[in-house]
């Protein structure tokens, strides 16, 4: 039987390996995927909570989250772009200027 | 000092731990991370040109960016995603409009009016013009 | 509970989002083409205009109430808050007009107002949901004005960075928020503080606490969580810089206050010496005494001032903190006042950066040697923010840091067990006198090797002029506005015993 324990592991690992992927990848865009993971993995518990808890709340919170990280991917893939153009690299360890 | 705390006394310290942790794994690792990884792989704005050696490519290779797809994949999403707030709203409209008619009818219509105002101010930026 | 209703409540609100409307429209039609001059003019105007408006309609129209049980929240002291919210953006969008980095006008003056209308929602949220939104809001709009000169790299990568570890602190947050709903059942910060106290201690709970803090301490560029602000700082546009350092910093440390006596009163905890307790006040005193060390020690290393500023911010970060971690009302009126008289002050002062960085092209210290020949009523202005920052009397830097201090020490007298903060700020407090002094060196004794007169536009100095008045103002009769936060505090919660 599924119960809620299982949902909140999945959420945690998911968590854990967005927060993994932001903190070792090196390329923008997978940094990048990776922020929405723990986005998501935060979403995951809190359907698994309304679900568990009987209450609605928790998926209203989704649906928002679900519009909010949308505006995310556009306002963080236009800085991407915007450092393209300028820097002709995806890298984060390109990010140097501003490090004396 | 340690052996004189009570376990519960040690167990109140917990979540300083815990916070400390989460500060090591979200500022430190970052830091740490960054560090190793520009010692080992440092890799030239060269790299990333067409040809790494030999000829040196003529003109600018930002030429094949195009960036009317991503522009408009953007655009798609924005607006996509919002209809999710259509379905809830759908569902509850006919209850709704008999008790709070005002809020109902409210809401969805200024709701769509933000979204007009957008796409209009698209429109004439230009943003879906795609022969320029 | 009716539409009109929800409009009259949210009316300064509306305002600013038809005055968006606006810049937006009169930039994209009517203006396009002319000369980029103009525009500013035109969408500065437009975006004061909206804001005195708003203020306005706050004060003549002063009305109170609750939507949907409390998920946003209209009450005298939110009223407060918004009007000097709206103050500093209109100061922001004037000090902008001395850029000229970008050709698209509307859009950075429209993006400075939806900054805006973040900030005012953040300060009438009290459900996950509305904060979560209103948060990002404001912060999508801030990392869009970071990286808002496209042709500089620098802006770029101050952009790109403050996206990463932002998006980092909000799904932070959110994770901290969704284990909050899931061990009570509720959005509602005040229903979710009530079921807290009656399920035993958790050990989740203590998870979501110190994710909740992890991503608000982001927001307030607290240590450890401060790696983006000194690179924001310097590498941003100094307008967007200024609305990051003053706006962003009064609504977040306005949530930070709501979500941890509001929403996590039954988890307070001790921070005092020897009886440390689990909580959120330990987790806090960690944080304030970590920004404390490291933003003022960090500071004196620095050569950019927008770089020195970043780092002051760290510390005077460290400072507020104190006022939430007195958890009283008294602390929490010594924490409005400081962060409210800290939004004037570093206006000011980037506003003076923003001057010598166009004249000179550049930051760095050397830059603003000579300034006091160069354009006395500048250098003026930089001598009383810097000293006030400092916590020089009779400026109001001063008396922000001394209700702090009393707030906290009141709040603890049982015990003094906390003292070991309070003795740690005073100490650090004269360290940073050393590196606003170093500023202040720079503009009146050293020379410039060509001393000609800075051309400072007339609105820059009457903004200038005016929030270092506020400054001094507030410094000779702080009592100004301590006695309407305190008011305002009394009737937003009557009941509020703490």
């Amino acid at each position: 039987m599924i119960g809620l324990s299982h949902y909140l592991a999945l959420s945690a690992i998911l968590f854990s390996l967005g927060l993994l992927g932001v903190l070792v990848r090196r390329s923008l865009l997978v940094v990048y995927m990776s922020l929405e993971l723990m986005l998501n993995a935060a979403n995951l518990a809190l359907v698994a909570f309304s679900r568990f808890n009987q209450n609605l709340d928790g998926q209203v919170v989704v649906f928002f989250i679900i519009t909010v990280a949308a505006a995310e991917v556009a306002v963080g893939l236009a800085l991407i772009v915007a450092l393209f153009r300028l820097r002709q690299t995806t890298h984060i360890e390109d990010l140097n200027t501003l490090n004396h | 000092m340690v052996v004189a705390m009570g376990l519960e006394q040690m167990d109140q310290y917990a979540p300083v731990l815990m916070m400390a942790l989460v500060a090591i794994a979200a500022s430190g690792g970052m830091l740490a991370a960054s560090v190793i990884a520009g010692k080992r792989g440092h890799r030239p704005a060269i790299k990333d040109t067409a040809y790494e050696c030999g000829m040196i490519p003529i003109g600018s290779n930002s030429a094949r960016f195009a960036v009317k797809f991503y522009l408009v994949a953007m655009l798609f999403i924005l607006f996509d995603i919002e209809t999710v707030f259509l379905y809830p709203w759908a569902v509850v409209y006919k209850d709704m409009l008999t008790t709070n008619a005002s809020l109902i009818l409210g809401g969805m219509i200024s709701f769509m009016a933000i979204l007009a105002v957008g796409f209009a101010y698209i429109l004439k930026k230009g943003a879906l013009n795609w022969r320029e | 509970m009716n539409y009109g209703e929800l409009l009259k409540l949210l009316a300064p609100e509306s305002i600013l989002a038809l005055t968006l409307l606006l810049v937006l429209g009169a930039d994209a039609t009517f203006l396009s083409g002319r000369a980029p001059g103009l525009r500013r003019a035109v969408a500065a105007s437009l975006t004061v205009a909206g804001c005195m408006g708003a203020i306005y309609w706050i004060f003549f129209f002063p009305i109170h109430g609750h939507l949907f049980s409390g998920v946003l929240v209209v009450d005298p002291l939110t009223q407060v808050t918004k009007q000097v919210l709206l103050l500093l953006t209109a100061a922001t969008a004037l000090l902008t007009l001395e850029t000229a980095f970008t050709p698209h006008v509307g859009e950075y003056f429209g993006l400075q107002l939806l900054a805006t209308l973040g900030f005012l929602f953040m300060v009438s949220s009290e459900d996950i949901l509305t904060i979560f939104v209103a948060l990002e809001l404001a912060s999508l709009s801030l990392y869009m004005l970071a990286s808002f000169a496209k042709g500089n790299l620098a802006s770029a990568e101050a952009g790109l960075k403050y996206f990463l570890y932002g998006g980092l602190a909000s799904a932070f947050l959110l994770f901290g928020f969704s284990l909050l709903y899931g061990l009570t059942g509720e959005t509602l910060l005040a229903k979710i503080a009530a079921k807290i106290t009656t399920t035993p201690r958790d050990p989740l709970l203590v998870v979501a606490i110190s994710m909740v803090l992890t991503g608000l301490g982001f927001k307030i560029a607290a240590v450890p969580f401060q790696l983006w602000a000194p690179d924001v700082y310097e590498g941003a546009p100094t307008p967007s810089a200024a609305l990051i350092a003053s706006g962003s910093k009064l609504a977040s440390f306005f949530l930070l206050e709501k979500m941890m006596t509001i929403g996590l009163s039954s988890a307070v905890g001790s921070g005092a010496f020897h009886a440390l307790a689990a909580g959120w006040v330990p987790m806090l005193a960690m944080l304030a005494g970590l920004s404390l060390i490291v933003g003022n020690l960090t500071a004196l290393a620095q050569t950019s001032v927008k770089r020195l500023l970043a780092y002051s911010a760290i510390a005077h970060a460290g400072y507020a903190l104190l006022g939430v971690i007195a958890n009283s009302s008294q602390g929490f009126v010594a924490l409005l006042f400081y962060v409210m008289t800290y939004g004037f002050t570093v206006l000011g002062a980037f506003g003076v950066v923003a001057v010598v960085e166009r004249q000179t092209g550049s930051d760095r210290l050397e830059a603003f040697a000579g300034l006091s020949r160069r354009s006395p009523v500048l250098a003026g202005v930089l001598f009383v923010c810097l000293l006030s920052l400092a916590g020089i009397p009779p400026l109001a830097g001063f008396f922000g840091k001394f209700y702090l201090f009393a707030a906290i020490l009141r709040a603890g007298a049982p015990s003094l067990g906390i003292l070991w903060l309070v003795i740690l700020a005073i100490a650090l407090s004269a360290v940073s006198l050393f590196y606003y002094l170093q500023v202040l060196k720079q503009a009146f004794v050293r020379e410039a090797p060509l001393e000609l007169p800075f051309s400072v536009k007339p609105s820059t100095q009457l903004v200038l002029i005016l929030l270092a008045l506020c400054v001094i103002l507030f410094g000779c009769a702080p009592d100004l506005l301590v006695s309407k936060l305190l008011l305002a505090l009394k009737a937003a919660a009557p009941g509020l015993v703490f």
